[in-house]
């Protein structure tokens, strides 16, 4: 999904995938905060996203 | 294509008479020139209707499910791989079928024949490898080779992969060093230029589905874009709804696309769909040395789990 | 009646100058055909294009149109009050239709504008356009308009009919709309009402030998429903049927829709989108039932509401202008050409 995503031109990085046990609450966080950075770089996402007016 | 269609009459009418099965699904002439239409004949009779040429772009796999009693359906190397897809997705079982094979020769593309005219094709037939079309201000003899559809130039499974009879010998398969010249050239544009490829692919998109309900594997009672409670997709004109209903169509499609090119033959605005499940085909091909509908006894990869499938994306 | 002489040379400039009070549409080439699109600053319409790909019937009836917006913000006084949405109903001028899409925006109108109902939006956008047709001097092989009461000159539903003549055309002026729109675009060459008339009779005469494909309504009306109805062609007709929604799409006549509401945040909008008979959804209850389940019901539904129903309820003839589009769209190339004739001559078998 992540593959055909990019391959519509939905920045890879804006799509991640990650298995945290709820007992990982580190990983969760550390997941979070790497997302969160990537997708800050790559700016707000104006593909595949409804303009309702 | 004449040998073919004389022993698809014969077969046809030998398996009628002696009742092996209650109906042939095959192709029948249509009303225009280059329009061939899916029928399914049970009279002894009716058996001269069928025919097949380069126009029987469709998917005959798309017209096996819900019969009662035993059907015999012609069968390209496309069509035969999306029985076996569906043999495999419990549509239907193996003993319920007689596939009459049919070794392809190629089907070719109506839209680019037609682009040499601007009036109307009035006639077209052809003779081996040639092609030839005439309308009413002008006439065309062509190379069936360069009208080939794009899917038909890139198979590599132009022989019927299961069959009950063949209707003529077997033919080369060739094999490609580059199976997706088309997806490595959009694999290769920046994020943007990729965006605006597929935006311009789908500009003149009317939703009529006719892609969908072409294809052999989009058999779901209820599709997800029809689905009204709750509804997950806006139904109108939106760039977005109709970008939506591409992406997902073609993602249900992984590992399962037989790139028959049904889809493309059906849509109304010459829209290439295909830009969107030959991805996830070469993806399949490269992830899980995966080719949709060659063996009747695996599963397709996103259907079942393996411990060896790729996890790298998962951190 | 008048008849105006517009030299090719003039044409372009006289379009310009219509801007200033219209905004325009016509036939546009896009890659796969002409399309009759807005015309854009500096686009002029295609006047050599021989038929569209989609019919002119978005023009006044888009595929998606907002009808109704609303605010859910509870501080605003309209809150939940539904008001019409902001269209732009200012003039517009649709140029080079074909004869058979202008009676089949007559046919449409008979739905949209009735003594009880008068769909306003559909009827605002009628009023607002002027019909500008461009009579067909060679109909394709598939145009079969002239045997469903329009063909290659029909006048039904245009303010002006332009005949083609190489190096000029020849403008009839049907109405004060088209009166208005030949007066904006200064077009003021006047030709002579005999000779002129003459002329479109001859190219009519011309164009209609042309026209190969025919089909037989004579005793559609004759017939009961239920006879045509329980014919036993159906199945066989549906057989290839993929229940796309290709055909009524394509139809110039084909005027379903269904309505959607789509909310983000505080801002709601009633959407009505284009809806094919041939979907299961067109018929599908709350409940879960769906009383055109199969594929042959729905199939059935189409011929016998364009080539019975309709007629047997307005008497105006069938709902069908010969156009050809869905018989070369199909996929499966189901051909309405053929249903009607079967439809015609069945007769039951006691």
């Amino acid at each position: 999904m992540g593959n055909l995503l990019e391959h519509m031109g939905i920045e890879r990085d804006r799509v991640h995938f990650s298995w945290i046990s709820s007992a990982e609450a580190t990983k969760f966080v550390d997941v979070v905060k790497e997302i969160s950075e990537k997708v800050r770089a790559l700016g707000p996402n104006k593909k595949l996203v409804k303009d309702y007016n | 294509m004449d040998t073919y269609i004389n022993k698809i009459r014969e077969l046809s009418l030998k398996l009628l008479k002696k009742k092996e099965v209650v109906k042939v699904i095959g192709f029948t002439k249509g009303t225009l020139p280059m329009a061939t239409s899916p029928i399914a004949i049970s009279l002894e009779q009716d058996v001269e209707k069928l025919i097949f040429n380069s126009t029987c772009g469709l998917n005959l796999a798309n017209y096996i499910r819900n019969h009662k009693g035993k059907i015999a359906v012609i069968a390209k190397g496309c069509d035969s791989r999306n029985i076996i897809t569906h043999i495999v997705e419990n549509q239907i079982p193996r003993e319920q079928l007689h596939i009459i094979g049919v070794p392809c020769k190629g089907m070719i593309d109506k839209t680019k024949v037609a682009s040499l005219f601007d009036d109307d094709i009035i006639e077209f037939s052809e003779d081996n490898d040639t092609l030839l079309l005439k309308s009413s201000s002008k006439e065309e003899r062509l190379n069936k080779q360069d009208y080939l559809r794009e899917n038909c130039k890139l198979c590599m499974h132009k022989n019927p992969v299961i069959y009950d009879d063949l209707v003529g010998d077997l033919v080369d398969e060739q094999t490609l060093d580059t199976p997706y010249p088309d997806v490595e050239q959009i694999e290769n544009m920046d994020a943007d230029t990729k965006w605006q490829h597929f935006d311009k692919l789908t500009k003149n998109c009317i939703r009529c589905y006719a892609c969908r309900n072409a294809c052999p594997i989009c058999y779901c009672p209820t599709c997800f874009v029809d689905e009204s409670g709750p509804q997950w997709v806006g139904k109108g004109q939106d760039k977005t709804d109709v970008n939506t209903f591409h992406f997902l169509r073609a993602f249900h499609c992984a590992g399962r696309c037989t790139d028959c090119g049904a889809c493309v033959e059906a849509c109304p605005m010459d829209i290439n769909v295909r830009d969107f499940t030959r991805k996830l085909n070469k993806d399949s091909f490269e992830l899980f040395e995966w080719e949709a509908g060659l063996d009747l006894t695996k599963r397709p990869p996103l259907d079942a789990y393996s411990p060896n499938d790729p996890n790298d994306f998962i951190k | 009646m008048k008849f105006i002489t517009i030299d090719k040379k003039d044409w372009a400039k006289g379009i310009e100058k219509s801007r200033k009070t219209y905004q325009l549409f016509g036939p546009v080439k896009d890659k796969n055909g002409f399309f009759i699109k807005s015309l854009g600053k500096d686009m002029l319409p295609d006047m050599d294009y021989h038929d569209s790909v989609m019919s002119v019937k978005s023009v006044l009836f888009p595929q998606t149109e907002n009808i109704l917006t609303t605010t859910l913000d509870e501080a605003q006084e309209d809150h939940h009050i539904m008001k019409r949405a902001v269209t732009d109903y200012s003039p517009r001028a649709v140029l080079g239709i074909r004869p058979y899409d202008a009676k089949a925006i007559e046919l449409v109108k008979l739905n949209f504008d009735t003594d009880d109902y008068k769909d306003p939006y559909w009827c605002d956008a009628y009023e607002a356009t002027t019909f500008v047709g461009l009579g067909l001097n060679k109909p394709g092989p598939f145009d079969f308009s002239s045997s469903t009461g329009s063909g290659p000159f029909n006048e039904e539903g245009l303010d002006v009919l332009l005949a083609d003549l190489d190096d000029k055309y020849l403008a009839k002026v049907l109405t004060d709309k088209g009166e208005a729109f030949i007066k904006a675009c200064g077009f003021d060459l006047i030709a002579d009402d005999k000779e002129s008339q003459a002329l479109f009779d001859i190219l009519r005469k011309e164009a209609e030998k042309n026209i190969v494909s025919k089909i037989s309504t004579d005793k559609l009306k004759e017939k009961t429903i239920l006879e045509i109805h329980e014919a036993p062609f159906w199945d066989d007709i549906a057989f290839s049927c993929i229940n796309c929604g290709t055909c009524t799409f394509v139809c110039p006549t084909c005027w379903c829709f269904d309505i959607q509401d789509e909310t983000k945040r505080k801002a709601s909008t009633r959407i009505r989108n284009w809806d094919t008979c041939m979907s299961p959804l067109f018929t599908k209850h709350a409940t879960g039932h769906n009383p055109r389940d199969t594929k042959t019901q729905r199939v059935r539904q189409r011929f016998m509401h364009k080539l019975k129903y309709f007629f047997d309820k307005y008497d105006q003839g069938i709902m069908c202008v010969g156009c050809g589009r869905c018989v070369k769209s199909c996929p499966v190339n189901i051909d309405i050409r053929e249903v009607c004739n079967m439809m015609n001559s069945y007769e039951k078998q006691e």
